[in-house]
């Protein structure tokens, strides 16, 4: 009893030291506000949701620690539906109304292409982790803008440095008929014959079509050993399970541009065998990802898809610009993040002064069956140095 | 590839892709000669067709149940609507049902959505139809197979029931002159219920039959619903043979158009709707023309 007594008397003696100090920390602290306009809705939003998820995994792992700098982070998310004129209005909303000088978001690169100019004015830090489109570090570049994530040309050039090793001779490619599909295509056509092998011909689907079957035949009759697909959503989803039935992959190999686990999610066994770039898969090598995948998967009981490691990833170069730094201030942040280095869940990640690109490696994957998951799972089955894959400063093509 | 094995492999495809148009056309078809309207909602309820065979697939475990289970399913969800809200609108113009059919669409992909979630769900057909045979050496599908057969089947049997049966003769004559069958003494509203219950039905089979092709997904309503249109307009509003006409037609069409000119194949479709309306602006069987 008087143990037990004795106990309490100290724990209440520590409770009463500690609460001037609690106080001040609240009243003395104030919280780095983050605003998120993402799309949340329409035709980006589970991208959107997962760059989400991924923000707030984060923040709550800070925040369980005690904050950034002492300071607890509060996000402040908002939907945009995808559409640049909104994600303008919103990002406006969380910079005059909510007070962040910290942007995260911006889902479609037609969003942040949008939002960038006004960074400047708005005196906020935006730091990408999803954006692909290479204008960004390059000709609409701002200083306040910085980009986390694997670019668009990026992934491409990843792709195509898999090419130039691997034993494919002739290509065959099909895309969606609109600016997507036609403008990928024609970067892989140029790529294809840059590595001196044989471009048979491309075909385009309209968006929306659901009997792929003539397109099967097409590519089965071309003669071609591998072929490039340039498909999302649905259409994907269809190509894929109607060419599983075709037995297609058992002649053709498929290639694509990225690889994502929600659509072997839909398709399953069809999109065994299938080969194309990643920005990020939980099962690319190193500790840091390992803590990582096991502390999302403690957190929401699966594993982490593409846009919420790419979210942790820039969440990590955040941090580390406002722990060297010491200020969330633009004019302090600004210099601090140009020099970040950090060991990311996917390897060194620095980011870049001339144009604020994180320099990082490009990968390859394999989709396969694994023992132990429900859905086949992407395998890691190339690695492309940072240097190789990183266009020059401001520049979104390749010399060589 | 020889060109016979082509041509055979590039005909059963047609006849596949035939068979799953020809499910919603029907449907369509057979709505708009008995009320006189245009279900709007056709392509969403062949989308609840595939997302109620995705569970029961995933909850028994059998492809076949869910054939039998979303027609019945979605078939009586349609009788009800029918029953509950397109019933009070018969006194009205052609408007009322546009705008009544055309919100159950928004607010049946809102449902879905809810329900089943934005991802996009797998059905595997089963596992005695998803092997290859040799045709002519050349690989195909089991399942499209299946899909054509299950075509002509369907086909005949809605033939002999139109045909054959007492309520098939209720409908041809309600459709001829709904009047005179009302003062015969027949309920015609039993008939008009009835009726859309099939169509959507039909439709609800081919949404199961299509989802091991396309995926249940948000976005088949949409996809599904503009095919069936023209397949409707070609063959004539109304007709039941319109109707297999225009899906065969159209699939011919899409599937030997895509391989020669990939570039127009939609444009050929829409050429020969064209056509038809200025040749026979009532549709290939049509009453009007």
């Amino acid at each position: 009893m008087t143990g037990t007594s004795g106990f309490s008397r100290r724990a209440l003696l520590g409770a009463t030291l500690a609460s001037p100090v609690v106080l001040r920390h609240a009243l003395g602290d104030e919280p780095i506000k983050i605003g998120m306009p993402c799309a949340l809705t329409g035709p980006g939003g589970e991208v959107g949701e997962q760059m989400r998820r991924g923000a707030e995994f984060w923040i709550k792992s800070v925040n369980a620690k005690g904050g950034l700098l002492g300071r607890p982070i509060q996000l402040y998310a908002q939907d945009t539906a995808g559409d640049p004129a909104t994600a303008v209005r919103k990002a406006q909303d969380v910079v005059e109304r909510d007070g962040c000088r910290l942007l995260f978001g911006m889902t479609l690169s037609s969003e942040a292409l949008a939002v960038v100019p006004k960074l400047a004015e708005w005196n906020a830090i935006f730091i990408s982790s999803d954006n692909g489109d290479g204008r960004l570090t390059g000709s609409s570049f701002v200083p306040n803008f910085f980009r986390a994530n694997t670019s668009g040309p990026m992934g491409t050039r990843a792709v195509a440095l898999y090419l130039r090793q691997a034993n494919f001779k002739n290509f065959y490619a099909l895309g969606m008929d609109y600016a997507w599909g036609r403008n990928s295509i024609s970067v892989f056509k140029d790529e294809v014959k840059k590595s001196g092998k044989n471009f048979i011909a491309d075909i385009y689907s309209p968006i929306g079509t659901q009997d792929f079957s003539t397109y099967i035949t097409k590519i089965r009759q071309s003669g071609a050993d591998a072929c490039y697909l340039v498909l999302q959503g649905d259409d994907n989803n269809a190509f894929l399970a109607q060419a599983k039935q075709y037995r297609l992959g058992d002649k053709v190999q498929l290639l694509t541009e990225i690889v994502d686990l929600n659509s072997i999610h839909a398709v399953g066994e069809a999109a065994i065998g299938l080969i194309g770039s990643s920005r990020y898969t939980f099962t690319f090598p190193g500790e840091a990802n390992a803590q990582f995948v096991a502390a999302w998967k403690k957190e929401y009981g699966n594993v982490p898809d593409v846009f919420e490691g790419e979210q942790w990833q820039a969440c990590q170069v955040l941090q580390a610009g406002i722990e060297k730094a010491g200020s969330i201030e633009a004019d302090k942040l600004r210099p601090a993040l140009e020099t970040v280095e950090i060991d990311s869940i996917k390897g060194k990640v620095t980011m870049r002064a001339c144009d604020h690109q994180g320099v990082q490696q490009g990968f390859m994957v394999k989709v396969v069956r694994k023992e132990g998951f429900a859905d086949p799972i992407p395998e890691l089955i190339a690695t492309f140095p940072a240097d190789q894959v990183t266009p020059a400063c401001r520049q979104m093509t390749y010399d060589s | 590839m020889d060109f016979l094995p082509f041509l055979v492999t590039q005909c059963l495809n047609a006849l596949s892709q035939a068979a799953l148009l020809f499910f919603l056309g029907c449907g369509l078809t057979l709505i708009f000669g008995i009320m006189r309207i245009v279900n709007f909602a056709h392509g969403a309820f062949f989308m609840l067709g595939a997302y109620v065979g995705y569970s029961t697939v995933h909850w028994t475990g059998n492809f076949w149940t869910a054939l039998i289970a979303a027609p019945i399913l979605v078939g009586g969800f349609g009788a009800a609507f029918e029953l509950g809200i397109l019933r009070r609108l018969y006194g009205r113009d052609g408007h009322a049902f546009l705008m009544v059919t055309f919100g159950l669409t928004l607010v049946m992909g809102e449902v879905i959505r809810l329900i089943w979630g934005v991802e996009a769900l797998q059905v595997k057909p089963p596992e005695s139809l998803s092997d290859i045979v040799f045709i002519l050496d050349e690989p195909f599908p089991v399942y499209r197979l299946f899909l054509a057969g299950a075509g002509i089947v369907v086909a005949l049997v809605i033939w002999q029931f139109l045909e054959r049966t007492r309520l098939g003769l209720l409908i041809r004559a309600t459709s001829q002159n709904a009047e005179m069958v009302h003062a015969l003494g027949t309920d015609v509203r039993l008939v008009r219920s009835a009726v859309f219950g099939i169509g959507c039905g039909l439709a609800g089979i081919g949404g199961v039959m299509a989802a091991p092709l396309v995926t249940a997904s948000l976005g088949m309503a949409p996809n599904a619903v503009i095919d069936t249109f023209v397949i409707v307009i070609i063959g004539g509003m109304g007709s039941f043979l319109g109707s297999l006409i225009g899906a065969v037609l159209v699939a011919f069409v899409q599937v030997f158009g895509t391989y020669y000119f990939p570039d127009f194949a939609l444009a050929f479709m829409y050429l020969i709707m064209v056509t038809v309306l200025v040749v026979r602006p009532g549709g290939l069987l049509g009453k009007e023309a």
